[in-house]
């Protein structure tokens, strides 16, 4: 353990929560400096996100594991970085900026202490993604919920507040579950880390093996409950609704580090096992009860901002039903897909505020009726001359189209291609010669297609409601600053299309790297601890 | 030993989930609470019991005598979590009830 | 410039116009648009005139680019015969439609957006033709499907244009997605999604158990595409699309997408039955009813669109015998369709253009005012009925050649026939009406606008080269297609090609004699329905209230909004409570059922080991749980005492069993806990015994499910926890921990020294919840609005200052005053004691029971003592504390401890530790864990104090609200 870019690792939890402490010395007047603190501290963990990527990419004499207190593993805790987790650092440190610059706008003067907030969540994700231990996982779970909840209530007001109830009674009621959970795979193999318990769970049997089973499962619920799975997620459209739209936009990736823990718990520890099967059918029947709940969601909202909520339902049911298929090209195209839905999800979370803007609430419910009492204006006079459209609405409306898009998953955005990589995985060439498909399969492959058709539907109607039938309705004030982070996140999934070989190269690497999780717990087991000079371990050692 | 200890965590479950399933919110907090008693106890339970056991390295004590210290340190930090989240659900509760003028769960009684 | 760099421009050029054209868009310079959009269309026409040599005699340009090689999708293009013919068919007629829509778009019009969409529009139009890869031939699909529904919907100010244009969308999309998924399946089946794999490997398609799967889906697209029925209806709405682009969409270009894929892989996929019946079935149909519903319409553009649906039967069915002469044909009418009914659909915009109407009704006797374009109309309409030395007489010959063979023989194969000769006759009537009705009769008694005129030249210009083209095929077909025609012929049917000759006259022969039939009975059918057809209004008899749109937007409706949201209600909750039910519900299941299925059987429980007294503690800690969960509704306060008890129990049971360190943690947690409720129940609503205690049946089955849902989940944790404490823990970490905690954590206290520094990350993440939530409470109390009935002073305080008022020698809370008095003394003096305990708690914490988070809370319980002691002002009067700036200081401290290690080449948290005097209180632990142990310590007061103070604070703010409502109240 050497190098300063060992020290990296750890730069994801250290950084915000030093941002997020100085913050506390300044007064909220202070915006200005209380910005500029946030916003360095969002740029430099996008910059140690990025090279630690590329480090994990495989580097030289880079090990992603990091001992903490300079303990071995399995005693101490360790952070370990392998692709996996530094996909997902990379990808909350990219959300996480634009939807701090558009709160800079003017959500962050909406209440008390919004910065600091900020930072604690962006240290609870990375910890949860960073941590190779179970136990450390639950803490840095409070801390990503904590924050969550402050800033979900952040700008108060009764809808926030009773969203942020129901949301804090579900998740209280889950921690205790993974409290239950963990503690009790601490009495059946006796270790919190992940790696020595993938190690030891082979040789457990018996009566404690059971208790282990039953730990990992009520776990498992805590995870499927964040990841918002049917029937455990109707907290999720009322929360994420709620909540002000940046807020929302980085809630975007909220929901997916349920799926990474279940990723990488089932693959590294819970692949083999009596229960394995089980867990799996779970995640894939319980993946696609979601995808249709969401579906039907996507379909029955008016608000944006509950269409955008089942969209989050969508794209979480689709990650668990493929990976509950456990097939290893799928995999990787869900990988590619989770990025892709973080980013459409989080720009449309921040557009729908700017559009909503200038609308009125009444407007929406009127539109839906006439439609639903057939084609009531057909009759009106047809003005044969365009409209020429003010530019803040041609391009809020690009946006919009764009996030359709995205969301139907039709080309050319990323969504397309995510789809297509998990479709093609599925009933394409990826299993040519395999003979006949699955039924499930066909499932997944209908809901998928559907879900997009829905998604389709409705944000067709919502936004020919919002940007055509209306033309009368104000145009919405907005600035550059809120704008640039849409079109910011907008560009990155069409980054993601024309990169799109490169990228599925990376899922499919970290995919199989999940597949063997040897080197993990080789890597994990055997790290080298620092100043190996004198054999006590850490410095000074023992007093007396 | 374990049957009483065991027997107290299942009935402070048992009257904490009752509690977490009614209307009232301060119901709901006190079932949290209780909850979060029993799980406590539960996560000391799991590092097996021992009523007699040091409780502090002294010189020359043989280490097998002591009771197993992490459950000690994972309940100490769960308690700590345990009290913030407590306090913070009591707050939301009252915040809501200021805002919504009810302590119903959902913010408005129930149409009967 | 070679033909692989050609390719790559055909595709990108339009759609750089068409950016270009958008950077326009707040320009108010029209024509600027106009000519970028012409020069597009003429570059993308010559370019494509330039590849032909490449592309003769069976020849192929084609073109890999990497896009995601690993999964089969690449950027393919490849250009052959029949996709140049194509190509020239969408930049040609491209061209001719923007010079028409120069001069057809009014001065109003933001038409940058308009030829910005249309680049678009042929750039994936051309994308589509040049697709190598059937993926990327999707993309381009969906690309038109989008572009279309900006064009149609154009003018999106009208209804009829979204609606027309959300119909079409929706329509073709259903048919993009199952495209993708026709395609996915064929990749599968082939292995791969190049277009020649695809195409040379048909045997093995049409062999596999998919191959009828992958053809539905791929029809479906196919169909929707080009209108067929029973997918036909959106075409008609997108005639609220400008004029120009009809004349593009629906003669050679969206609908010509949907034959133009089933030409292309007719090779792969025909010449089974099950496509014959597909796609013949689809193709008859619509050949009749399209050419039925168009003699009926009144609307010019309605006619036309109606005959497009027709004529695009009239290709599928070609289609769908499979014989490579009907592909042939297929083929040719393509080329011819799209010609003359460019044409039409221009004249029609140019009538609509100076007449105002497109109403049949009121339209007549035009040839006067417009000789010229009434000429053009003519010569086309004639093309449509497939009059002889037009281009539409020799492709309909060889359409009746074919349906008079027999392919597969069935009903529908020798029904063809008379289907073919019926149609002809029904085309050649509404080709007559069409002209006849416009531009012959009485002069127009009432169009919008009164005597109309020849439009500009270069706005007819189009109409004019088109029907010329027209001709010219008609006369001298095999001198003027012919070559063309047989290179697309060739790339696409191969070795199949068969002998066909394009000659006018084949002698007097069955087809001819069809013609004939056709042309008479045409004309007389339009003769017997001419009066009819002047009065009745706008479609077909039997069908006329059979609207297709009515029917698509009420199912559209029923399903997607009524039904979902019966559905959404129905399977989700916006309740609080049934979710927490489904949670422990999960929770219980998750941890049962692995049990159940591993067979596993709980040991009887032994009661010989059982400590009476312990028992005893117990049953009192059983007592307060059960009695709180009783009282919690209705008596608050009791449960909150109970809910004591029962964490004094807890307290207890860490005692009993040697764990010190969770006892007092617990205790004090404890204490503040409970004051924090306190504080806050004075803010619940009063509630008396009777209040809604409902009895209903349906409140009573809720209570029995809880209650059985609570049985179980405490017997479940019964059962789980003593079969878990009867298991040993297998030593795997624990006594590493033991025997290290003195020799490398220098301390005895094992807890704290796992706390501090074995896993002193915990601990760090865990005073950054409590910084976290004491934020969040702060914030949120910031805004607290105490409920309208917690506002007035509570009872007792009330009887207390009524009594201060009566007597006149006292001043209001005065009693209070008095009975906190000696408390408040005290509380008062135990000040500097219990902040010596907190600190000694603190200092001690590495070797003996206590640490920075029980001194940090003791010292916030010593703080809290002094605001209880004399009220919150009379505290802050005396005691300055700012919670914000301690917790920001335990964070920065236990970070910084944690990164010092960073300077001696450490990991984080790497902790340095030796002994130091003090003195009075003896030997202390100066590890750097301590300095760690200082940041909880100076974090968990400010957090504690942070959260007490802001509930406290909420006292004064009663107040200041009291002060507001009272004047309300006066005015009330």
């Amino acid at each position: 353990m050497s190098g300063w870019q060992q020290h990296l690792i750890i730069a994801p939890i250290v950084i915000p929560l030093v941002a997020g402490a100085l913050l506390l010395f300044f007064d909220e007047r202070e915006r200005v400096l209380k910005a500029m603190i946030s916003l360095v501290s969002c740029l430099a963990l996008a910059a140690v996100a990025i090279s630690l990527f590329r480090l994990a990419g495989g580097a030289e004499g880079f090990e992603g594991v990091y001992l903490l207190g300079n303990w071995p593993a399995p005693f101490g805790i360790v952070l370990v970085v392998d692709r996996l987790s530094a996909l997902m650092l990379v990808l909350a440190s990219i959300l996480a900026i634009p939807t701090l610059v558009y709160a800079l706008a003017r959500w962050h003067a909406a209440g008390a202490h919004f910065h600091s907030l900020f930072q604690f969540l962006l240290m609870g994700l990375n910890g949860a993604f960073l941590t190779g231990d179970l136990f450390n996982l639950f803490v840095f779970f409070e801390v990503m919920l904590a924050a969550s909840y402050g800033l979900l209530m952040h700008g108060s007001g009764s809808m926030r507040v009773k969203a942020g109830m129901h949301y804090i009674a579900v998740n209280l009621a889950a921690a205790l579950c993974f409290l239950i959970g963990v503690s009790a795979i601490y009495g059946s193999a006796g270790t919190l880390n992940m790696a020595d318990l993938a190690l030891r769970i082979g040789e457990i049997e018996g009566e404690r093996r059971m208790l282990l089973e039953a730990g990992a499962a009520i776990l498992g619920i805590v995870f499927l409950i964040k990841a918002g799975m049917w029937p455990l997620n109707f907290w999720l459209p009322g929360a994420y609704s709620a909540a002000t739209a940046p807020v929302a936009g980085i809630f975007a990736i909220m929901s997916k580090v349920g799926i990474y823990v279940i990723l990488r718990l089932s693959l590294l520890v819970f692949g083999q096992g009596a229960s394995a099967g089980l867990g799996l059918n779970v995640l894939l029947y319980g993946g696609m009860a979601t995808i249709a709940f969401g579906t039907i969601g996507v379909l029955a909202s008016q608000a944006l901002g509950r269409l955008a909520s089942y969209s989050v339902l969508v794209s979480s049911g689709t990650l668990l039903a493929v990976l509950g298929l456990n097939n290893g090209v799928v995999t990787a195209g869900a990988l590619f897909y989770m990025v892709s839905s973080t980013l459409t999800i989080g720009a449309f979370f921040l557009l729908i505020e700017l559009v909503e803007r200038g609308q009125d609430a009444g407007a929406s419910v009127l539109a839906v009726t006439m439609e639903a009492y057939g084609d009531a204006d057909e009759e009106e006079e047809e003005v044969e001359v365009g409209v020429t459209m003010p530019g803040t609405i041609a391009v809020l409306g690009t946006c919009f189209a764009a996030c359709g898009i995205l969301l139907s998953g039709l080309p050319p955005l990323s969504g397309f291609v995510a789809k297509f990589a998990m479709l093609t995985g599925m009933i394409g060439t990826g299993v040519t010669g395999e003979g006949p498909i699955p039924a499930s399969v066909w499932w997944i492959v209908a809901l998928l297609i559907l879900s997009g058709l829905a998604a389709l539907i409705s944000m067709t109607r919502a936004g020919i409601r919002t940007f055509w039938a209306s033309m009368e309705g104000t145009v919405p004030r907005v600035l550059v600053m809120e704008m640039a982070p849409v079109m910011l996140l907008i560009a990155l999934t069409l980054a993601l299309t024309v990169k799109a070989g490169p990228a599925m190269t990376y899922m499919e690497e970290t995919v199989r790297n999940l597949h063997e999780p040897a080197a993990y717990i080789d890597a994990v087991m055997n790290a080298r601890r620092a100043g190996l000079a004198e054999p006590s371990g850490p410095a000074g050692g023992g007093g007396i | 030993m374990e049957l009483v200890l065991s027997i107290g965590i299942g009935i402070m479950t048992g009257s904490g989930v009752w509690l977490i399933l009614r209307p009232r919110t301060y119901q709901v907090i006190v079932g949290l609470s209780l909850l979060s008693y029993a799980v406590n106890l539960f996560i000391f339970a799991v590092g097996g019991v021992k009523s007699d056991a040091a409780p502090l390295l002294e010189e020359g004590l043989a280490v097998s005598t002591m009771t197993d210290p992490v459950p000690h340190a994972l309940v100490l930090t769960a308690i700590v979590i345990g009290f913030a989240t407590t306090a913070l659900f009591l707050v939301v509760l009252l915040a809501a009830r200021g805002l919504t003028g009810t302590d119903h769960v959902d913010g408005r009684e129930q149409p009967k | 410039m070679t033909g692989e760099a050609i390719l790559v421009l055909l595709v990108c050029l339009p759609f750089a116009g068409s950016l270009a054209a958008t950077i326009l868009l707040r320009t108010d310079s029209r024509v600027l648009a106009a000519r970028i959009a012409g020069a597009v269309t003429l570059a993308s026409l010559v370019m494509t005139a330039m590849l032909y040599p490449a592309v003769q005699e069976g020849a192929k340009v084609r073109l890999d680019l990497a896009w995601l090689p690993q999964l089969g999708m690449n950027v393919t293009l490849r250009m052959d015969g029949f996709a140049w013919l194509f190509a020239m068919l969408v930049t040609g007629i491209g061209c001719l439609v923007v010079l028409y829509a120069r001069y057809y778009m009014s001065e109003e019009d933001p038409v940058p957006r308009f030829f910005s969409f249309l680049l678009a529009f042929m750039g994936s139009m051309l994308g589509i033709v040049l697709s190598g890869n059937v993926i990327l031939l999707s993309v381009f699909w969906e690309l038109t499907s989008i572009f279309s529904f900006l064009l149609i919907s154009y003018w999106h100010n009208n209804a009829a244009a979204r609606d027309g244009a959300r119909m079409a969308l929706t329509i073709t999309g259903i048919g993009g997605f199952c495209l993708l998924a026709g395609f996915l399946v064929l990749g599968h089946i082939v292995g791969s999604y190049d277009l020649d794999v695809i195409l040379s490997s048909g045997d093995t398609i049409k062999a596999h158990p998919l191959y009828l799967t992958t053809l539905v889906l791929i029809l479906v697209g196919a169909l929707t595409k080009s209108a067929q029925v029973p997918f036909h209806f959106w075409l008609p709405n997108a005639m609220a699309a400008p004029t120009p682009v009809s004349a593009y969409l629906h003669s050679a270009t969206m609908v010509k997408a949907g034959v133009f894929l089933l030409v292309r892989l007719w090779p792969a996929l025909s010449g089974t039955y099950e496509w014959f019946m597909l796609v013949g079935i689809a193709g008859t149909c619509t050949l009749l009813l399209g050419a039925y519903f168009a003699m009926f319409q009144q609307d010019l553009k309605g006619l036309l669109a109606y005959s497009t649906i027709s004529h695009l039967g009239l290709i599928t069915t070609l289609l769908s015998l499979g014989s490579p002469l009907a592909a042939v044909a297929a083929i040719f009418h393509m080329m011819n369709h799209a010609t003359f009914k460019a044409s039409l659909f221009m004249a029609a915009g140019i009538i609509d253009h100076e007449t105002g109407t497109r109403d049949m009704r009121r339209l007549s006797g035009l040839f006067k005012y417009l000789p010229i374009t009434g000429t053009l109309a003519m010569v086309a309409s004639a093309a449509m009925a497939g009059v002889p030395l037009l281009n539409g007489f020799i492709s309909k010959e060889m359409f009746f050649a074919e349906a008079v063979e027999t392919h597969a023989d069935s009903v529908l194969d020798r029904m063809l026939p008379y289907v073919a000769t019926l149609a002809g006759a029904f085309s050649v009537a509404y080709s007559i009406r069409f002209i006849h009705v416009v531009f012959f009769g009485p002069p127009p008694t009432d169009l919008p606008k009164p005597n109309p005129h020849e439009p500009p030249h270069w706005m007819r210009f189009p109409i004019e080269f088109l029907v010329f083209a027209c001709l010219v095929v008609g006369i001298v077909p095999s001198l003027s297609i012919g070559p063309f025609l047989h290179s697309a012929v060739l790339s696409v049917l191969g070795p199949r090609t068969p002998e066909y000759s394009l000659a006018i006259w084949h002698g007097v022969n069955t087809p001819l004699v069809m013609s004939v039939i056709a042309l008479i009975g045409g004309a007389a059918l339009y003769a017997f329905l001419k009066d009819y057809l002047a009065r009745c209004d706008d479609g077909p008899p039997l069908f006329r209230h059979l609207v297709g749109q009515r029917i698509f937007e009420r199912v559209l409706v029923t399903v997607s909004w009524k039904w979902a949201r019966w559905l959404e209600s129905h399977l989700g909750t916006r309740n609080l409570q049934p979710q927490l039910r489904l949670v422990t519900a999960a929770g219980l299941l998750a941890g049962v059922l692995p049990l159940y299925f591993a067979g596993f059987s709980p040991k009887p429980p032994v009661l010989g080991e059982v400590d009476p007294i312990f028992a005893v503690v117990w049953c009192i800690g059983a007592f307060c749980a059960l009695g709180a969960a009783y009282q919690a509704k209705y008596h608050r306060l009791a449960a909150l005492v109970l809910l004591g008890g029962a964490g004094i129990t807890t307290c207890i049971t860490f005692v009993w069993l040697s764990a010190p360190d969770l006892a007092i943690t617990q205790l004090v947690v404890e204490i503040v806990t409970t004051v924090l409720l306190l504080l806050g129940l004075r803010w619940l609503p009063k509630r008396s015994v009777k209040v809604d205690d409902s009895v209903a049946l349906a409140a009573r089955g809720r209570r029995f499910r809880d209650f059985l849902l609570a049985i179980s989940c405490g017997f479940g944790m019964f059962l789980f926890s003593y079969a878990i404490m009867k298991q040993p823990v297998p030593d795997a970490i624990a006594s590493y921990f033991l025997e290290k905690a003195y020799t490398d954590g220098g301390g005895r206290n094992v807890v704290n020294v796992i706390l501090v520094d074995f896993r002193g990350f915990d601990t760090f993440g865990e005073i950054a919840v409590l910084a976290i939530v004491a934020l969040t409470v702060f914030a949120l109390l910031r805004r607290f609005r105490p409920a309208a009935d917690s506002i007035e002073k509570p009872e007792q305080q009330r009887i207390q200052n009524a009594y201060d008022a009566a007597a006149p020698e006292r001043s209001a809370g005065d009693t209070v005053r008095d009975y906190l008095l000696v408390p408040s003394v005290i509380m008062q003096w135990m000040f500097p004691v219990v902040v010596t305990f907190a600190i000694y708690l603190f200092l001690r914490g590495h070797d003996l029971p206590g640490g920075g988070f029980a001194g940090g809370v003791t010292m916030a319980i010593a703080f809290l003592l002094q605001y209880l002691a004399g009220g919150v002002r009379w505290a802050e009067d005396r005691l300055r504390i700012l919670p914000l700036r301690w917790m920001g200081f335990g964070l920065v401290m236990a970070a910084a401890t944690g990164m010092g290690a960073w300077a001696f080449g450490y990991p984080f948290l790497t902790t340095h530790s030796q002994y130091v005097d003090l003195p009075f209180i003896g030997k202390v632990p100066a590890a750097s864990a301590l300095l760690f142990d200082l940041g909880v310590f100076s974090l968990v007061v400010g957090a504690t104090v942070l959260i007490l103070i802001a509930l406290a604070h909420q006292s004064i703010r009663v107040h200041r609200v009291r002060g507001l409502e009272a004047p309300k109240a006066e005015e009330a």
